[in-house]
């Protein structure tokens, strides 16, 4: 992309220079220079070297070129669709239920109820605490020793003995995608709320001239204004559910037995833990050209650079 | 001190696409020092692309732009002495309405007492000296350009450029807005450049009209020449309210001379006027040109549909009696409802001819003395 | 409507009576939801352990408030230092996206040229990118070079994840922003360079207000970059020094908490004061 477009703007610069008299050249470089160096810098050039290095055996110590052998390796690797898996049931459960909230909360503050202007500066607290503070929290509320929901349950008969939310097999899973969606929940909701905010009221007036329903309304003002909106939070949400390293790392490092390893946890395991970055880069890979691959249809279906260009 | 402006030839292409749009096709004109000229046309008609060019914001792609004797073609518009109002209003926001009308002085390094002085004059001129220290989100619309051309002519330019600085004004604002700028006009040493799609403004402004087409002069002329000898179907059409009658007429001969027929009329054409070399013309007519009765010398039938009453005088929306659209200006016709024929005659020296190409081929008026009928609303202006 | 009133077994006034209490419980509950964690994390914050587990059971009426848990961790603990380390990082890399965005934001706006579109689709697909694929590249990279263990390559790296929404941001912001205040300004006398401070840059605040917001958002938060480029403990920011402290002896929940509530001060503080700057930049997109 970086050369096409810097030819593309050298063109640029020398149409202006014609009457350049006011350092238009200048600013032209000062506008683009800063974000073109940084986007080869941090982004091309270490993505270009990972997947390089992503051809070599323990490339860090004896480098030794085995081609797409690192791939071969992981996708031949059974453990690794379990991984995927993981991945994707974290995904899909996290922005499932963060959407669902997130939309009714929007709903709720969008009828202009008493206290909705603090309700709405309460939920910027999720989106804003660090997801450190977040897991603090959660496992403070589901610890088995003190967890004041374990003490909850038990003081309510519904469980005999306290349970220890992260670190048992059936549970790992779930107490992870609440916290999750304790965080997330309000960017949805965010997202649809400036939707409907931006709905003109005359369009709910004019249907109760009508003779609408509160139903028919919804149905037909509310939910086509959020259809596109719904669609790219289920997208761009669930593509950063699905990469999300640092809440299940944090919460759970993965456990137990690998039941909440998803493939963000394992990149990390395999660069870090078991130091073998061929791999690490081979999965980073992978993960990269699914991302590219969904950014594809993303792009195919909503040409979102239409806002821009 | 007001300055002439020549543009030579001058050609403004854009390109998006692939394609190349010609905005401005070779355009020539001379608007003299100190005059208030407006340039008019439908949107899309390279108006304001024009003045963008005289301002500096456009560069022509070719052809020459120059203010009295000095070449400014390629001059950036930091180098014109000009000050333009836009359509936008384009009002700093973050700037009181002394720092708005003070922003030019203040980039020539004017002093700040000086400064003062002279925005204090301006907005005494323009009567906003209460909003002087307010921000512009504050202000009316009204007000909000009042300050834009405080703005404006506070720099004292040597041409001052109007975008169509009040097309999002009320019909109040506006006419009090339009007797303001021609008394600014007469107040300052500067020529004037306006930019409008209303024929109405450019009409009542001007000294001098510039309507535009595609990008090409349609004519350039003083609003009354303008009106009377327009020199197209298009310019005869474009100025006056409401348009002028147009209708397709066959050319015969017969035995007293040339005469021009069209649905329901056949007119003769006098002795000593040149007959058209075409077999059919076009014939243009002004509504407020045309007597209710039947004793002028040409006769037409117009079926009424709609009487619009505008208290003096009523506009009479009709038809021929083949379909032509057809308008009748007049006082008489206050009975008049849907459904009525009505008899209407004009005089030949009221009438255009134009040819097939839309040329005006013959001006009726260019038989001087002949006019009998004195029009309602001349110079075009429907009050 | 009007038929509504004879249909169905309750009346119309019931039926919105019983919508409005539909719509006040979702509310109570979502609130609910959200201030428990909260409301637990302050109160073991601000009083000390012996008070909190007093009787075996966690006592959350907070009866005896004391500074003992805040003191503990500046006596025996790195936090000051783990602060000092997050607050470099995150204003350097505020200050580094904010600049880039609003140029870039600016420029793309301003000049024409053609393949915008795939500019923007690479700004976009930087956006969605993820930070753990881009940390491993970065890793890399930075330990040839030798960065690791910086301010400098951390500060770099909290930008690459920042930037690309702040770019997207002012981009979009500056399209509202009229070219016609600039031509104003270059009319009257102006040069570009004039025009941009006088005019762009104080038109543009909102815009970037709202951009440096995320920025700060987004390093103040970070675990993974600092994670993976930092791994000498007296470079850790305070997310992974802190993340470290349960796994300590010495260490429990009330200073856990403590150093909890002192992270979350600054976006308490947006939360406050910046909101409808942090609302703009939901209205394009939000982040992460």
């Amino acid at each position: 992309m970086s050369t096409a477009l810097k030819s593309r703007l050298a063109a640029a610069g020398s149409a202006l220079r014609e009457r350049d008299v006011d350092g238009t050249t200048l600013l032209l470089a000062a506008c683009f220079v800063p974000m073109l160096a940084f986007f080869v810098v941090v982004w091309v050039i270490p993505i270009v070297y990972a997947l390089g290095m992503s051809l070599f055996a323990s490339p860090v110590r004896n480098p030794e070129f085995v081609g797409l052998g690192n791939y071969a390796a992981l996708l031949g690797d059974g453990a690794f669709w379990g991984f995927l898996w993981n991945s994707v049931v974290y995904a899909v459960a996290t922005t499932g239920l963060s959407l669902v909230i997130g939309l009714g909360l929007a709903l709720v503050i969008n009828q202009r109820i008493r206290g909705g202007d603090a309700l709405r500066t309460l939920m910027i607290f999720p989106y804003l605490l660090p997801t450190l503070v977040v897991i603090f929290m959660w496992k403070f509320i589901l610890d088995p020793n003190i967890g004041i929901l374990n003490q909850f349950l038990v003081d309510a008969g519904l469980i005999d003995k306290p349970i220890a939310f992260f670190s048992t097999l059936e549970f790992a899973m779930p107490a992870v995608v609440v916290t999750s969606v304790w965080k997330f929940a309000s960017f949805a909701f965010f997202i649809l709320l400036a939707r409907l905010q931006a709905i003109d009221p005359d369009l709910y007036e004019r249907a109760r001239v009508e003779g609408a329903t509160t139903w028919q309304a919804f149905r037909d003002i509310t939910f086509p204004h959020l259809r596109g909106a719904i669609l790219i939070i289920l997208l761009v949400r669930g593509i950063w559910m699905f990469n999300k390293f640092d809440i299940i790392y944090l919460s759970t490092r993965g456990g137990p037995l690998q039941q909440t390893t998803t493939l963000p946890i394992r990149v990390y395991q395999l660069a870090f833990s078991e130091v073998n970055f061929g791999m690490a880069t081979a999965l980073a890979g992978v993960m990269f050209f699914l991302l590219a691959g969904v950014a594809v249809v993303y792009f195919r279906a909503f040409a979102p650079e239409k806002e821009v260009a | 001190m007001a300055t002439s402006i020549h543009l030579d030839t001058v050609r403004k292409e854009f390109r998006t696409l692939g394609n190349t749009h010609v905005a401005v096709d070779d355009l020539s004109l001379d608007i003299p020092e100190g005059s208030f000229t407006t340039f008019v046309g439908p949107s899309g008609c390279g108006k304001t692309t024009t003045l963008r060019m005289l301002a500096g914001l456009e560069t022509p792609t070719s052809g020459t732009v120059s203010f009295g004797d000095e070449d400014v073609t390629d001059l950036p518009p930091q180098e014109r002495n000009v000050s333009m109002v836009f359509q936008s209003i384009a009002l700093y926001p973050h700037m009181s309405v002394r720092e708005n009308i003070g922003y030019g002085l203040k980039i020539h390094g004017v002093p700040k007492a000086e400064r003062d002085e002279r925005i204090d004059e301006a907005a005494a001129v323009l009567q906003i000296e209460a909003q002087l220290e307010k921000m512009p989100a504050e202000l009316s619309g009204g007000q909000q350009q009042r300050v834009a051309l405080g703005g404006a002519f506070v720099q004292d330019p040597d041409v001052l450029l109007l975008d169509e600085p009040m097309s999002d004004l009320d019909a109040k604002l506006k006419s009090d807005l339009r007797v303001e700028i021609q008394r600014l006009h007469q107040e300052l040493d500067t020529t004037v450049v306006y930019v409008t799609h209303d024929q109405t403004e450019a009409m009542t402004m001007s000294d001098q009209v510039v309507l535009l087409r595609d990008g090409e002069l349609a004519q350039v002329d003083p609003p009354k020449q303008l009106f009377d000898y327009p020199n197209s179907e298009y310019v005869a059409q474009f100025i006056g309210m409401p348009s002028t009658n147009v209708v397709d007429c066959a050319v015969e001969a017969g035995d007293g001379g040339t005469a021009l027929v069209g649905p329901g009329f056949e007119l003769s054409l006098p002795a000593g006027v040149e007959a058209p070399t075409s077999d059919r013309v076009r014939l243009g007519i002004r509504p407020q040109y045309l007597d209710v009765g039947s004793d002028g010398a040409c006769r037409l039938s117009v079926d009424v549909e709609v009487v619009e009453t505008l208290g003096t005088e009523s506009v009479v929306h009709g038809r021929l009696e083949d379909g032509t659209p057809f308008d009748v200006v007049s006082d008489a016709v206050d009975d008049a409802v849907a459904g009525d024929r009505l008899d209407v005659s004009f005089d030949l020296a009221d009438a255009f001819v134009f040819g097939e190409d839309g040329e005006t081929i013959l001006f009726g008026s260019e038989r001087a003395g002949e006019r009998s009928s004195s029009p309602a609303g001349a110079g075009g202006v429907t009050p | 409507m009007a038929t509504s009133a004879g249909r169905g077994l309750v009346s119309h006034d019931t039926q919105k009576r019983l919508q409005r209490i539909a719509v006040y419980l979702t509310a109570l509950l979502i609130s609910v939801f959200t201030i428990i964690p909260v409301y637990v994390m302050v109160v073991i914050a601000i009083q000390s352990p012996a008070t909190t587990f007093a009787g075996g059971r966690v006592n959350l009426l907070p009866t005896e408030p004391s500074l003992r848990n805040f003191l503990v961790l500046l006596g025996s603990t790195d936090t000051v230092r783990y602060f000092v380390n997050s607050l470099v990082v995150t204003l350097g890399s505020t200050v580094l996206s904010t600049t880039i965005a609003v140029a870039a934001g600016y420029g793309l706006t301003r000049f024409d040229f053609t393949g915008k579109s795939l500019a923007a689709r690479a700004v976009l697909f930087s956006y969605m990118f993820s930070p753990i694929v881009l940390a491993i590249p970065l890793y890399v990279v930075f330990s040839t070079l030798g960065l690791l263990n910086s301010h400098f390559a951390l500060t770099l790296a909290l930008t690459a994840i920042s930037a690309p929404f702040c770019i997207w941001l002012m981009w979009q912001y500056f399209q509202t922003v009229p070219i016609a205040l600039e031509e104003s300004a270059w009319v009257r006398g102006a040069s570009r360079w004039r025009t941009v401070r006088d005019v762009v840059l104080p038109v543009a605040r909102p815009g970037y207000i709202s951009a440096a917001i995320f920025a700060f958002a987004v390093a103040w938060n970070d675990f993974t970059m600092a994670r993976v480029v930092m791994s000498r403990d007296e470079m850790y920011t305070i997310t992974v020094g802190a993340s470290l402290f349960l796994d300590r002896v010495s260490i429990g929940w009330g200073e856990t908490m403590a150093v909890s509530l002192l992270i979350s001060i600054p976006p308490f503080l947006i939360a406050l004061f910046l909101q409808r700057y942090l609302l703009q930049g939901f209205s394009v997109g939000g982040l992460e």
